[in-house]
């Protein structure tokens, strides 16, 4: 063997596991009784997914006018918490198929998670662009089938149109990719599982045997989601872009902002892995499959996109200035100096300043670290998304029609209550199907585990002693 | 069946089967029903199928919104009513001295839209937002609704003979009568008083104006012998000095004084153009300051001091208190201005003091105006009241004297100085009567309500001017149980002349009026018939009257130290009337309420105006720190208020101001928005005097949360003294963004301004401009769809801002023609409000003593229109005329138009605002008037003025304005009838017709000689489209506003 082999990384699974350990480790959070501190968790988001129902009953049954959008500022809290949502839902699928692609082994322990966090995501994004509407029970309006009105057909220049493309897109793939996933792991929960429980998962796991044919099977289709879910990655945030880049608005409409958004899409979104994951593996004892070193990579890729974000958002200011135009150069100079200049300054502090911290390696392997930044990025990264969308609207080019936005509580209450719907929806996930993939852990034992045999294991990474 | 004629239906039939020709005998076919021994059964599936059916299709056609209709059927259909085509009926508005000619249109009998009657010679053909509203008065709710005793602030109602016989009896007991009106100016209803005077002559009719009049008039009289006011004619004019006369707005006759003003001023399209120079003397900025080349700041104080000043630099006697230097300084060069144009000048002067107003006359007098430019052969009438017989009055009923005073028009209780002295002595008249229409502050206070009709369900007339006779007919038929005022008079006086049992007693009143005596001399028309079908037509007569050569009378003492001394003291303040809600006549009126104030552009209430400071770096700065909303306590001649704070840059340092008209107690829906500022005007020599020295204002700290103001940012390069720079700068590019107040770029391209002398210059600078914005146009992507456009119809509108004097007419005109909601204060404050045309008012030059310009701004019906393309549902597209235009029902309210217009134009029903959706759960934040359940437009009686043509929108859809679409189909239509081209007076806009000053054209740019296109060629590089550089390609053409400072007036 003189084809040089890369030196292995650090081990992504510790403790020494067996199959079966892995199959007990992380079946038995679907088995056992919820804990005391699930039980909390989930009281606490069904209280928010609650207020999330009454404010939207409210806002519906009142009118946007329960909102603090005016005539000038017409999109404000909502957009900005679709924009900021659906950049969470990035990190699932760039982990599940960009990475699967690029045979990063490191994904096998956050994939699944990810990806279940991207679902529910882009559920709570898209609960923003429906319930924004004037007049939500025509919403089907925007989609474009044989009608009697006319026919009337949607306007397919309106990236608003795109959006609803490329959302309903992204949420379907996503979901079939993780389902995919899921299907082998079911029928080993399936496995061990009688009674009612046997017959749901039996139901759920679509007969799954275990054959060499199902694994094949499984195994091409699982490449061809990757293959669709890849350009995925870039364009659903791209398209999100189109609904600023588009516009005639100064401080929108830019050609940056595909790439930018892109880059902070994933930004957020490892930032809200990060979040889950770290509370994830306490709560769930996990420790041993999602392990510092996962950790620590999906901190790499946050010092990366927050400094890809970081280099938008001075091109920005330097391409207003070299424009030579007025209302850009207006833009911009009011986005840091103007009223919402604390949202500003927020936002390059939280995107920015803070994740570059993470050039230090003990801050990348601190799990108190990594919590308290996920957290100030995901706070960031909800200003960027203000700061484009209300600050902007609120200066544009007349100085007649400037205007200040304040949300009222109603809006509070739905961002607030999407927060609860989201972590309804994961913290369910977190009881019905393993959190971790473990046919695809189970296949990184042998190459990447601290069993690893192959041709580097001599080098040390394999010493059990490591870890007592 | 085969037919002889060898016509057969497939084979069957050539091969006539038997079978097919007895199944072609049965009428109905029965081949493909399933049949069983000739019985007709049905399976279960098809059991199902029409179960499911059957209670789909119930289920849908229950579920489907069915309107409620109340449409009941004429008997006998009136001949003039074709259901959707609207009658025109020539009348006049007449409310106390507002007086404007007009023709109210009319749907299926409903009163919806007022227009100006171009035959008349006092208005011309233009309306005031007055004007405009009145209509929606029609509809008030809180209107009285019989006739009948006030108890408890209710009408207990009484058939009208009954009243009449208890009025009848006390009138009988022959104690003194007081009628007391505003201004009169109809010639029968002084018939009606005359015959009511003959037959009760202890009758006297005490006329005041709630914002006085009455020293010009007596000054006049003692002058020149005439009570009127002059005709001014501002088009003839050269220089124009006005001493805080606010003639564009709320003075003399605004609406004709404007037409003119703005003859005078219109220079886009003239070679060598010229324009008359207007300075305006003041302590506030009021509408016609804000339209003035030069302002000449004076504490409100200095206002006699001033016109002495100018008498003494005209006429060489100096002497009089003594003015502020600058101001002085100013005079004495504006005197060289008006010297120059001897003959060619006008001034004038808003005072309320004889002896200024006497000076006013003589240097009319002295530089050779009168009866130049100061005509008093067109004498006006329309303020005529003397405030000083309330006061005359006020003894009298205290004396005990009073037995009766009769309440007619006016509202003596509320809108006086001294209305706590008048509200004590009237509890002493012992039958107190009113006619008043509204359960007003005065009418609260009477034994009787004698409610009169509004004046769109009268008959009657107007003599505003001289010679200009002027009809008033009715448009409906009275709504309810109320009579014509002058009918309830003449009753009362047993008139022999009213013919009381026919239809229309007081129609029959008129016309005999008219065709006796006052077209008794008439030469035009044969027949006294024909005259009085003809005047009723037209609206209008007017009578050939002899010109007048007026004389100042020298006898009259003109003594400069006979006006108002300037005070020392640290504030000062004004009250001035505002153009919308008057003296709080027109408080009750919604759409007035919500027309912004045209310089503080705030509704809902009056504000006091306070001065802002430059710190010469960074900050322009409320005065004492204060922001808008904030409350402060106002005591002013030993009263108090407390209101918030509308920082104003028109505002003089060391004063204050605040319109008249706020916080009404009763009669409708201004109650509780604003203060009542009439108890702090204090009365000289029985004139009351609009303003006030030793002001205290002491900020609460409190805020008033609902302040509504619809414009937050004001300036367009507002200049002054930088400390850093030692020099005149800039100061909103160096206040930019600053606490989110100011700054702004000044190179927008929204407006263009300029000073004539350098008119070229600007021709140059916008010629550049369009060459660069048309370089960056063509660097599209895209093909240019000009060629789309090239043919057919091409609607466009030009706005010349040189003319636009910001009186707000359009917007009312707006909100009446498209059924625009009124939102109320709390979601203007919350920058809710509808209107489809808005007048945005920018302040351009000295920061302290700054010019405005005004830009009615509306949909610009851009023809590459950013709104269109971002629609994901087409709701918004654009018409093969140009049009852009909204289908509401295809609207699903994403918002991202209006995002994505560049001119904020586009108006979100946030809220069910117009009640459409019979939700009553939404209708809470929706405009409600005080004490009442229902929303404002819940009400059937309000939705009356509701224009037909136009849809009303439903909670969660986008509005604009449409270009006034029903109006231009209309046109379309009957050129089409016509078998003719469409031509300009087949389509005009509403705002177009309403504007006095001609500033809207509107027309198809397509055709060369429409006058939207010449106006666009006259103006030539002085039109410009409001960012022009952004390729939005709108449809609206703004021309350049021009002034005419005096540059080196404070140099």
């Amino acid at each position: 063997m003189s084809q040089p082999v890369a030196a292995v990384r650090h081990i992504l699974i510790e403790g020494n596991k067996s199959y079966h350990n892995i199959t007990e480790d992380l079946c038995s959070p679907t088995e056992k009784s919820p804990s005391r501190e699930w039980i909390i968790a989930f009281s606490l988001s069904t209280v928010f997914l609650g207020l999330y129902v009454f404010a939207i009953v409210w806002t519906v049954w009142k009118g946007i006018g329960e909102w603090g959008a005016n005539r000038s500022i017409n999109w404000a809290w909502d957009i900005t918490n679709f924009v900021w949502w659906i950049g969470i839902g990035h990190a699932g699928t760039l982990i599940s198929a960009i990475l699967l692609l690029f045979r990063q082994r490191w994904r096998t322990g956050v994939n699944r998670a990810a990806e279940a966090m991207t679902i529910f995501a882009v559920i709570c994004a898209g609960q923003f662009p429906i319930f924004h509407m004037g007049r939500v029970w025509l919403a089907f309006f925007i989609m474009p089938f044989p009608n009697t009105r006319g026919p009337l057909w949607t306007n397919f220049n309106s990236p608003l149109l795109w959006d609803v493309f490329a959302i309903s897109t992204y949420f379907s793939v996503s979901l079939l990719f993780w389902y995919t996933g899921l299907v082998p792991d079911l029928a080993t929960v399936r496995d061990r599982a009688k009674g009612f429980r046997k017959k749901m998962y039996e139901t759920f796991s679509f007969g799954w045997t275990g054959s060499a044919k199902h694994w094949q099977r499984w195994e091409a289709l699982s490449l061809v989601l990757a293959g669709i879910s890849t350009p995925l990655v870039l364009s659903v945030h791209t398209i999100v872009s189109f609904d600023f880049a588009t516009s005639v608005v100064p401080g929108w409409h830019t050609t940056i902002f595909p790439p930018y958004f892109v880059a902070g899409a994933i930004f957020s979104g490892f930032a809200m892995v990060q979040t889950l994951m770290v509370i994830t593996r306490k709560v769930l004892r996990l420790e041993q499959y999602i392990t510092i070193n996962h950790i620590e990579s999906m901190n790499k890729v946050i010092v990366l996109t927050g400094t890809i974000v970081g280099v938008a958002y001075l091109t920005e200011l330097f391409i207003a200035w070299y424009s030579g135009y007025i209302y850009e150069q207006f833009a911009f100079y009011n986005r840091v100096f103007g009223i919402y200049w604390w949202s500003y300054f927020g936002m390059m502090f939280c995107n920015v300043v803070a994740p570059q911290v993470f050039w230090a390696r003990s801050i990348r392997r601190s799990i108190w670290w990594t919590f308290f930044l996920s957290i100030i990025i995901n706070i960031g990264m909800w200003f960027e998304r203000f700061v484009i969308i209300a600050t902007t609207l609120a200066r544009d080019f007349l100085p007649s029609s400037w205007s200040y936005y304040r949300p009222t509580w109603v809006e509070i209450a739905i961002f607030t209550g999407t927060i609860g719907l989201f972590f309804f929806c994961y913290l369910i996930f977190c009881r019905v199907a393993p959190v971790v993939a473990i046919a695809e852990v189970k296949s990184i034992l042998k190459v990447a585990g601290d069993q690893y045999i192959g041709p580097n294991a001599k080098h040390g990474h394999g010493e059990k002693t490591h870890h007592h | 069946m085969h037919h002889d004629n060898g016509i057969w239906v497939g084979t069957e039939d050539l091969m006539r089967d038997e079978a097919f020709a007895q199944s072609s005998q049965s009428e109905f076919s029965v081949e493909n029903i399933d049949q069983t021994d000739g019985k007709w059964t049905a399976s279960r599936r098809d059991f199902l199928k029409l179960m499911g059916f059957g209670l789909g299709a119930a289920t849908i056609a229950a579920s489907c919104e069915i309107p409620v209709k109340k449409a009941i059927p004429y008997v006998t259909k009136p001949d003039e009513i074709v259901p959707g085509v609207a009658n025109y009926f020539a009348s006049s508005f007449v409310d106390g001295g507002d007086y404007c000619a007009i023709l109210v249109k009319t749907r299926e009998g409903r009163p919806i839209k007022i227009e100006g009657n171009t035959l008349s010679n006092v208005t011309m053909g233009g309306t005031s937002a007055r004007a405009q509203a009145s209509v929606l008065s029609l509809y008030d709710t809180r209107r009285i609704q019989n006739a009948g005793k006030v108890k408890e602030g209710q009408v207990e109602k009484m058939e009208w003979a009954a009243i009449d016989r208890e009025v009848k009896a006390k009138l009988a007991e022959g104690g003194n009568v007081r009628i007391i009106t505003n201004t009169l100016i109809s010639p029968t209803a002084m018939k009606a008083l005359g015959e009511f005077r003959t037959k009760y002559p202890n009758t006297t009719v005490v006329s005041y104006d709630p914002v006085s009049a009455s020293a010009l008039l007596e000054a006049n009289e003692k002058c020149f012998g005439h009570r009127a006011f002059p005709h001014y004619k501002f088009d003839e004019a050269s220089v124009i000095c006005s001493f805080g006369a606010d003639f564009l707005g709320t003075w003399g006759n605004p609406v004709k004084n404007a037409t003119l003003y703005a003859k005078g001023r219109k220079v886009a399209g003239k070679k060598g153009a010229k324009m008359s120079r207007h300075y305006q003397v003041e302590g506030y900025m009021s509408l016609t300051g804000s339209n003035a080349d030069n302002r000449i700041q004076i504490r409100p104080s200095e206002m006699g001091a001033a016109i002495a000043s100018l008498y003494g630099e005209l006429s060489g006697n100096g002497g009089g208190p003594k003015l502020n230097d600058k101001a002085a300084g100013a005079i004495k060069k504006m005197a060289k201005d008006l010297q120059a144009a001897r003959g060619k000048s006008i001034v004038v002067s808003g005072s309320n003091n004889v002896a200024e107003q006497i000076l006013v006359n003589r240097i009319n007098d002295l530089l050779g105006n009168l009866n130049n430019t100061v005509d008093f052969g067109a004498q006006y009438f329309g303020r005529s009241g003397d405030e000083r017989q309330v006061g005359k009055l006020i003894e009298e009923m205290n004396g005990g004297q009073v037995s009766m005073v009769i309440v007619w028009g006016a509202n003596p209780s509320w809108d006086l100085p001294n209305s706590a002295a008048f509200n004590t002595a009237f509890a002493k008249v012992g039958t107190r009567v009113s006619l008043n229409t509204n359960m007003d502050e005065t009418t609260l206070l009477c034994t009787h309500a004698a409610p009169a009709h509004h004046y769109l369900e009268s008959w009657g007339d107007a003599l505003p001017q001289v010679g200009q006779l002027s009809l008033i007919q009715p448009t409906i038929a009275p709504l309810f149980a109320t009579r014509q005022a002058e009918h309830s008079l003449l009753v009362w006086a047993d008139s022999a002349a009213l013919k009381a049992d026919s239809e229309q007693p007081y129609y029959e009143y008129v016309k005999e009026n008219w065709q006796n005596n006052l077209g008794a001399g008439q030469s035009k028309y044969l027949t006294k018939d024909a005259f009085w079908e003809m005047s009723l037509h037209d609206g209008v007569y007017a009578i050939p009257v002899q010109p007048i050569t007026a004389v100042f009378d020298t006898t009259v003492s003109v003594d400069v130290n006979a006006v108002s001394k300037p005070s020392s003291s640290e504030v000062e303040v004004s009250f001035y009337e505002t153009v919308n809600i008057g003296g709080g006549q027109y408080a009750h009126n919604p759409w007035l309420q919500e027309m912004p104030d045209p310089v503080t552009r705030t509704v809902w209430g009056n504000y006091l105006s306070i001065p802002l400071e430059w710190d010469g770096v960074n900050n322009i700065d409320g005065w004492k720190g204060l922001v808008d909303g904030d409350e402060v306590e106002v005591e002013v001649n030993g009263q108090k208020f407390t209101c918030a704070v509308v920082r104003n840059f028109g505002q003089a340092a060391g004063t204050v101001s605040i319109a008249l008209g706020g916080g009404r107690t009763a009669g409708g829906c201004g109650v509780g928005y604003g203060v009542n500022v009439n108890p702090c005007l204090k009365q000289d020599n029985g004139l009351t005097q609009y303003y006030a020295a030793d002001v205290v204002v002491k900020p609460t700290g409190g805020k008033d949360k609902d302040f509504a103001c619809v414009q937050h940012h004001h300036t367009m390069g507002v200049k002054a003294m930088g400390k850093e720079e030692g020099k005149v700068i800039n100061a909103d590019e160096k206040t930019l963004g600053y606490k989110g107040f100011q700054g702004s770029l000044t190179d927008r391209s929204i407006i263009f301004q300029t000073n004539i002398k350098d008119l070229q210059k600007l021709e140059n600078k916008l010629e550049a401009f369009h060459h660069e914005a048309e370089h960056l146009n063509s660097q599209t992507l895209y093909p240019d769809n000009v060629e789309y456009f090239g043919t057919g119809l091409k609607w466009g509108m030009y706005v010349d801002l040189n003319s636009c004097i910001g009186c707000g007419a359009c917007q009312v005109a707006c909100v009446s023609e498209n059924n625009v909601p009124v939102v109320g204060k709390k979601e203007v404050a919350r920058h809710h409000e509808m209107t489809w045309l808005r007048i945005d008012r920018y302040f351009y030059g000295d920061l302290e003593n700054p010019k405005v310009v005004y830009q009615p701004m509306m949909c610009q019906h851009c023809d590459n229109a950013p709104c269109e393309n971002v629609c994901p549902v087409n709701a918004t597209n654009h018409s093969m005329e140009g049009l852009n235009q909204m289908a509401y029902n295809r609207c699903i309210g994403t918002r991202y138009c209006a995002n994505n217009c560049p001119y904020k134009v586009r108006r979100f029903n946030w809220l069910d605002y117009t009640t459409a959706d019979l939700w009553p759960s939404n209708e809470e934040r929706v405009f409600h008037v005080e004490g009442e359940d229902k929303p404002y437009y819940a009400d059937n009686l309000v939705r009356m003025v509701l224009n037909p043509d136009v849809t009303v929108r439903t909670r969660g859809v986008i509005e604009k304005c449409s270009f006034c679409v029903q109006r231009i189909q209309e046109g379309k239509l009957t050129a089409k009838r016509e078998g003719r081209a469409i031509m300009d007076n087949d389509v005009r806009t509403a705002c177009q017709t309403a504007c006095p000053t001609g500033a809207i054209v509107f027309g198809d740019l397509n055709n060369p000689n429409s006058e939207v296109s010449q106006a666009n060629k006259a103006a030539g590089a002085l039109a410009y489209k409001v960012l022009e550089e952004i390729n939005v390609r709108p449809g609206v053409q703004y021309s350049a506003k021009i002034h005419n400072a005096n540059e080196e007036l404070f140099s």
